[in-house]
């Protein structure tokens, strides 16, 4: 008779997996921009290897601040990301067939460092772009780092930035894959059939 | 003072006052505060909605076209057409030059929608100019004047026009002057036998809306006046009112009013196009000119009573009505006994060989509508609204069917006076086969008293009138419009869908650019031409600075790269009369000579940033003799500061990612 998670492992990989390549094309994280005169707001939406939204709008008004234009062609580690999910996804993919307890650790410690990297990554930029201002432009105003997740005011503007499906799937194809290592962890280890007898006895 | 003392005082107070009182006029409507309250909530539109409606005003001999809000009246735009108008460069640029061939002003009178099946589809306006003989249309996408036809050959004074057909195959177009047809002067006092009018039909084409001209109806002198097209059964046909069939040249005043009844042209252009098509007709002016009496079927005339002005056929296309300016009536006609009694030739006479068609046969009833009564539109629940100059009010009335003996006194339902002496009116949809029946405007010819006074110069006074609240019409509100609206029309805001900026994607123009590094001047020293591609956004123009030589012909063209709405950006050439106005993703091209030697300042002219003030460049004319400090041997590639050289990672793409689409909101 096979266990819980013998008879979850597979499916829970599986979509794991799916979850990991559906990532490549949701969007990461997004920032939008309103004002009195922007009422209906600007916004930008990070993909994995590219970004969309107002980004014209946005980085004219930018230039006031001297701020750096924002444009995907400047994240290197942007046009990898694809790359590196699909990667991943197929570890999982992988890992799924493996019927060994330690297979998932594999995609999981791949997952692990791709979301360290990309988060300190994108850290290190908000705050590059943030401080990084031109000291020649018209409008000089106090360096600033752009929050991750949450609200700010930036002169006229009132920003707010989220994650999106993009980051959550992710996060959850890593619980699921967590979620498997740990049963496939507790389940005690069947050596011998006649063992298994005497414990039973 | 005692109260004996003081009656003589009160009595001769009373008697003054009665000698002194002006009794108010007949049929005054005065509004009481509930109305008044109401009226208020009817028109206002509160800072952030849109009105319902657009009205769109003839400008009359201001040439150009308004725009304005219904139920607010607010005005919101003026569409420059036949006069130039530097509020939005209009005029000033070469392509609108073009357009306005040398001419500074039109007279229009008639604005007609493009229609499909029979209601407003939204894709251009159509204007005629009464005086300088042409034709314009405005694209509805960008509401912009992008053709004017003309002068039209053979007219003078294209006044019944414009008429649009239920698909917009043609605007018919009529002529109020009559001249000699076919030769260029001929003495007046052949008036009556040598002077011809003309009915012209413009072809529509129907992808792009490009005017042509198909061909034209000789007709009578007479002075053809307001037109109708036919609907449903009477789409193929099209009518005019005239007066002066007394084919008088002085005193019109008189001696065109002497006769009873002038005509209604009523014209089969259906047929007029089938015979032109079959090479019926001679070229007179370089047009096919079709003469009714030689070609049976495509005209006929009617009798209508007393120097009638307007013409209107009701939304189902069934009753003409042609209202008299100088008789108190409404006469209603029958398209199906018209037929029939051409079917059956049922004439009483005829003018140049044009059959007159018997009135009794024709006419239905003649509606005792008021004093002055010219245009009639509709409101699809059976009723007409004609509007009535000399009495100053609108006049509701039943349409036909009519039961048998009916007193006409009993059609006129109501009366609104309207301040003052109204001479075109519209209701929303009014000439379609659908009118809505919500709001009428009525456009008066006289303000005066009614504002602020502005002194001797008066504008015109326009009116809101509710005509869906119950069997009487509510005045709602008043405004002020420049010199002078005629006709309007009234078309719902879902049926036009216009941009808010120019797509990058849509500019065909071989000099536009979208990157300040392919900013270019270049110098043609063999042909002392100057010509430059400038590139314009908040808040700079690149080049900051353009060289030439006194004398040169210089030619720019200016791209506002913006993609962004409102995002306009003007050029104003400081001391050389130059202001052009460049939509964001347009691109404009001004050309002038440099005449005199000096430094001349150029700067926008269109507020468009918080650094507007600093968007600005010289223009250095070199004397003559000199050398060009930045061309090699005054020619070639002018070579100039270029913005501080933008690492990769600063170069500014407007448009990088998706820009937004034009004209959603985001």
């Amino acid at each position: 008779m096979k266990t819980l998670i013998q008879r979850w492992r597979t499916p829970l990989l599986l979509v794991a997996a799916a979850l990991m390549a559906l990532a490549i094309v949701l969007p990461l994280w997004g920032m939008t921009l309103v004002s009195t005169q922007y009422p209906e707001g600007l916004r930008m939406v990070v993909y994995p290897g590219r970004i969309t939204g107002d980004l014209g709008e946005i980085n004219a008004l930018n230039r006031y601040i001297g701020m750096t234009p924002i444009s995907a062609d400047f994240f290197v580690e942007l046009r990898l990301l694809p790359i590196a999910f699909g990667a991943v996804a197929a570890l999982i993919l992988g890992s799924a067939f493996v019927k060994r307890r330690w297979a998932p650790l594999l995609p999981l410690l791949a997952m692990t460092t791709v979301a360290a990297y990309g988060l300190l990554s994108m850290r290190g930029r908000l705050y590059q772009f943030g401080h990084d201002l031109d000291p020649a432009a018209p409008i000089t105003i106090d360096p600033f780092t752009p929050p991750m997740m949450g609200l700010n005011q930036i002169a006229q503007f009132a920003s707010y930035t989220y994650f999106s499906w993009g980051t959550l799937l992710p996060l959850v194809a890593g619980l699921l894959i967590a979620l498997v290592l740990w049963a496939g962890w507790s389940e005690p280890r069947i050596a011998h059939p006649h063992r298994a007898l005497a414990l039973a006895a | 003072m005692s109260r004996l003392a003081s009656a003589p005082i009160l009595l001769l107070a009373g008697l003054a006052a009665c000698g002194g009182v002006t009794p108010e006029a007949p049929g005054q409507r005065p509004m009481a505060t509930g109305d008044v309250q109401a009226a208020a909530a009817a028109s206002y539109v509160k800072p952030g909605d849109l009105d319902e409606y657009y009205l769109f005003y003839s400008g009359g001999h201001s040439g150009q076209v308004f725009v304005a809000g219904v139920p607010s009246m607010r005005h919101i735009a003026t569409i420059p057409v036949f006069a130039p108008y530097p509020g939005t460069g209009y005029g000033f640029d070469e392509e609108t030059k073009a357009m306005l061939g040398g001419f500074t002003w039109g007279d229009v009178h008639h604005p007609a929608l493009s229609k499909t099946a029979g209601d407003y589809d939204g894709r251009w306006l159509f204007v005629n100019d009464n005086g300088n003989n042409r034709i314009a249309r405005i694209d509805l996408r960008d509401l912009k004047t992008k053709q004017i036809f003309g002068p039209i050959p053979n007219t003078m004074g294209n006044h019944g026009s414009s008429m649009v057909t239920e698909n917009s195959e043609y605007a018919l177009v009529a002529t109020r002057f009559s001249v000699p047809m076919g030769s260029q002067y001929e003495p007046l006092e052949d008036y009556a036998t040598k002077f011809k009018g003309a009915v012209s039909g413009i072809r529509i084409d129907s992808a792009t809306g490009t005017m042509s001209l198909g061909w034209q109806i000789m007709t009578p002198p007479f002075n053809w006046d307001l037109g109708a097209t036919g609907k449903g059964a009477s789409e193929d046909w099209a009518f005019w009112t005239s007066y002066n069939s007394e084919r008088a040249t002085g005193k019109l005043e008189a001696n065109a009013s002497q006769k009873d009844r002038d005509y209604v042209a009523v014209v089969n252009w259906r047929a007029a196009e089938a015979a032109a098509q079959a090479g019926r007709g001679s070229q007179i002016g370089g047009v096919t000119v079709l003469d009714p009496a030689q070609v049976p079927g495509i005209m006929f005339l009617l009798p209508c009573g007393k120097s009638p002005h307007g013409v209107d056929v009701d939304p189902s296309g069934e009753y003409v009505i042609c209202s008299g300016k100088l008789q108190p009536t409404s006469t209603v006609f029958s398209f199906t006994k018209i037929q029939d009694a051409i079917a059956r030739k049922a004439y009483s006479g005829q003018e140049d060989g044009i059959p007159v068609i018997t009135y009794e046969e024709a006419m239905i009833m003649e509606v005792p509508v008021g004093l002055g009564p010219l245009h009639t539109q509709f409101d699809g629940k059976g009723y007409a609204y004609t509007s009535l100059y000399v009495e100053s009010a609108i006049a509701k009335w039943k349409l036909p069917p009519y039961a048998a003996g009916v007193d006409p006194k009993s059609l006129v339902i109501d009366k609104i006076p309207v301040q003052f002496n109204v001479g075109h009116l519209v209701t929303a949809h009014g000439d379609t086969r659908n009118p809505k029946g919500d709001w009428l405007v009525a456009m008066n010819k006289m303000s005066k008293g009614r504002h602020l006074n502005v002194g001797p110069s008066i504008p015109e006074s326009s009116q809101l009138i509710d005509i869906a609240s119950g069997e009487k019409m509510k005045m709602v509100y008043e405004s002020y419009t420049e010199p002078e609206p005629h006709f309007a029309q009234l078309v719902h805001r879902d049926v036009l869908t216009p941009i808010e900026f120019y797509p990058k994607g849509e500019n065909r123009n071989p000099h536009a650019i979208w990157q300040p590094a392919d900013a270019k001047v270049t110098r043609n020293a063999a042909r002392r031409t100057v010509e430059g591609n400038v590139y314009a956004i908040r808040s700079y123009f690149e080049p900051g600075r353009i060289q030439v030589m006194e004398g040169d012909t210089v030619i720019l063209h200016i791209t506002n790269a913006e993609q962004q709405r409102d995002e306009i950006h003007g050029f104003g050439l400081v001391a050389f009369d130059k202001n052009l106005v460049i939509d964001p993703g347009e691109t404009k091209t001004l050309k002038f000579v440099a005449r005199k030697s000096g430094v001349y300042p150029y700067y926008c002219t269109n507020f468009c940033s918080a650094l507007h003030q600093e968007m600005q460049g010289y223009l250095e004319v070199v004397p003559r003799g000199r050398t060009m400090a930045l061309y090699r041997g005054n020619d070639g590639e002018m070579s100039f500061e270029r913005r501080a050289p933008e690492t990769a990672a600063r170069t500014v793409d407007p448009h990088a990612g998706h820009a937004a689409s034009p004209g959603a909101a985001h």
